[in-house]
């Protein structure tokens, strides 16, 4: 037998990889048939229309008749900027930013209660005597519990829990800034309690053996062990959380995406296309922001 | 005389630092947007009748509806319980079939935009500097718009059918799978593909054999990731008239049925929760 044979014999596989696999290639090709895209993506005359009709309402008004014009494009887009599209981008960018601080300071004090290592009667360093049996289960419904509450609070995307929270808050900036804000702690919360466990134990058994209480351990050592990366995580949350901020406004309050809806219900396709490149532009400026953030926390 | 190394000093943190300031930074963009906002905290008291609907809302969450709660329901109407099932199982039809599409789409644009195929080697360096700069500019553009913003984009062009919210949902996520799977090939070891191009291996059979098995497992991994956040798009897709979870959520909603909105809900959750618990041991078995 070859080397080569022996070794592909020898390889690591798992049964659970395997199946895996399998289940993932049934779905996929299950759902292209259940779907019906193969009977929906037919190409009828009337779709055709519809298409083109639609591709002739996203140029901007005044050039539908005259031909494209940049110069014109840019200062129709401009009129818009200043009528309305400005504003609406400057409370998208709003509406993220507080989101992410919140979310970054709800999932900052969930996580140290679902971290394993930090979340246990004798955190970082086992101690000689054992702790009581009633202090073990109460340490393991605290953390048990935490990580419940993480779940749901990501499980739940932010869309939903902005449609629910608005009937509560009316019509302020709050559902939408919660709605974000809790979803990302959930987020957030998770990312910094895995960091945390992985963070050097010595370190804060050290701590810990030299007598430092929980607190103290939290202040001195996991925190500030554990900035930079929550940073990181803050600023790649905070991208997502420009998009989605976009998007909630379509529910009613005035972001961009409450005047993409607006000129949707009007039929004012150029005005909706309009509204989506100002959205566009404002993620790409974002990204840009946290990428050079980013750097600078890594280089810190 | 010794004349100390300055090259070797260990810089002193300044008067804040850069971290200190990127922190000051948030804290004034934060007040910044408060203000902007005009949010007041006072605002966060629910009125007399957010109360009353926090209230009638929260105590279902405990006794979600089993049977659906209108009065008058027309003979022959899909039971709630089996509605909940269909309505789950087409959310993850949806999200099942834009992988397909976002992972072709992603894969391609991802290889192209990575570096490892061209960076060591002269003669492909102002070919692959190209195309991996307009691969790079490709995806940025495709996730700069969220998937719900392309799903109203593609309603207004295509009416509701499974075409749309399936374009919706592979053009974001097809630009997110590249821009992150051209990280991970990048950030993958070189060696092995460096020994093949030394023993005169083409660009393509590099990519293949050296470069992409280092690079697979995270790709994977994340791929199933990218399907949990599909599942959790494509429920909010029904909220624009895809039958979706989303669609039930917000009808029962308006309908004040929160009893059902609970079980939509919970629905949703175990979705999620059963493939976050899938992808989490599918990871820890390939990285592992």
């Amino acid at each position: 037998m070859t080397t080569i044979a022996r070794l592909h014999r020898q390889r690591p596989r798992s049964r659970f990889l395997r199946l895996s696999a399998w289940v993932s290639v049934l779905l996929v090709l299950g759902s292209w048939l259940a779907s019906g895209f193969f009977q929906d993506a037919g190409w009828t005359p009337r779709r055709a229309a519809n298409l083109q009709r639609f591709l002739g309402e996203i140029v901007p008004f005044p050039l539908q008749e005259t031909g494209w014009d940049w110069s014109q494009a840019i200062s129709w887009f401009m009129d818009l900027w200043g009528d309305h599209l400005g504003q609406a981008t400057a409370m998208t960018l709003a509406i993220s930013v507080v989101a992410i601080l919140l979310a970054g300071a709800m999932g900052a004090m969930l996580a140290p209660w679902a971290a394993r290592s930090f979340a246990r009667p004798d955190p970082f360093l086992t101690s000689p005597q054992p702790a009581s049996r009633w202090r073990r289960l109460s340490w393991l419904t605290l953390s048990l519990t935490t990580r419940l509450i993480l779940t749901l609070l990501r499980s739940i995307p932010e869309y939903v829990w902005a449609f629910l929270l608005l009937g509560l808050f009316g019509p302020t900036a709050w559902p939408l800034v919660l709605a974000l804000a809790l979803h990302n702690a959930g987020i957030l919360g998770k990312l910094t309690a895995d960091m945390v466990d992985n963070l050097e134990q010595p370190t804060l058994a050290a701590m810990r053996g030299l007598g430092a209480r929980r607190g103290q351990i939290a202040l001195a050592g996991i925190i500030p062990l554990s900035m930079n990366r929550f940073l990181l995580y803050l600023f790649y949350r905070w991208e997502t959380c420009v998009r989605e901020a976009t998007v909630l406004g379509m529910l009613g309050l005035v972001s961009l995406g409450y005047w993409i809806q607006d000129a949707r219900a009007r039929n004012h396709y150029d005005e909706m296309v309009a509204a989506m490149i100002a959205g566009a532009l404002l993620v790409i400026v974002g990204d840009l922001v946290s990428a050079l953030a980013r750097e600078v926390v890594r280089r810190a | 005389m010794i004349t100390p190394d300055r090259s070797l000093a260990v810089r002193g943190p300044g008067p804040i630092g850069a971290r200190g300031a990127v922190l000051l930074l948030l804290v004034g963009a934060g007040l910044w947007a408060g203000w902007a906002l005009r949010l007041d905290p006072r605002q966060l008291w629910p009125s007399d009748g957010g109360w009353q609907l926090a209230h009638d809302f929260f105590s279902r969450a405990w006794r979600p509806a089993l049977t659906h709660q209108a009065a008058d329901l027309p003979a022959g109407s899909t039971p709630l319980l089996v509605q909940a099932l269909i309505a789950a199982g087409r959310t993850v039809v949806f999200a099942a079939a834009a992988m397909l599409p976002s992972l072709v789409l992603g894969i391609l644009l991802g290889f192209g935009g990575s570096t490892a195929w061209w960076a060591d080697d002269r003669r492909q360096y102002r070919l692959g500097g190209l195309v991996s700069s307009l691969c790079r500019i490709f995806a940025v553009v495709l996730r700069s718009v969220h998937e719900l913003i392309w799903a109203v984009l593609f309603l207004a062009a295509f009416g509701v059918t499974p075409l749309a919210a399936v374009a919706a949902l592979t053009l974001p996520y097809a630009g997110t799978l590249a821009k992150v799977f051209a990280e991970m090939i990048d950030e993958a070891p070189r060696q092995a593909g460096g020994a093949f191009r030394d023993a005169g291996a083409s660009s393509v059979q590099v990519f293949a054999f050296g470069l992409l098995p280092r690079a697979m497992p995270d790709m994977m991994a994340y791929t199933l990731y990218r399907f949990e956040c599909a599942l959790r798009s494509a429920a909010v897709l029904g909220f624009f008239g895809f039958p979706t979870l989303g669609f039930y959520v917000a009808a029962s909603f308006e309908n004040l049925y929160y009893g059902e909105v609970w079980t939509y809900l919970y629905a949703l959750l175990i979705l999620v929760v059963v493939v976050d618990w899938w992808s989490g041991a599918v990871r820890r078995r390939l990285l592992g």
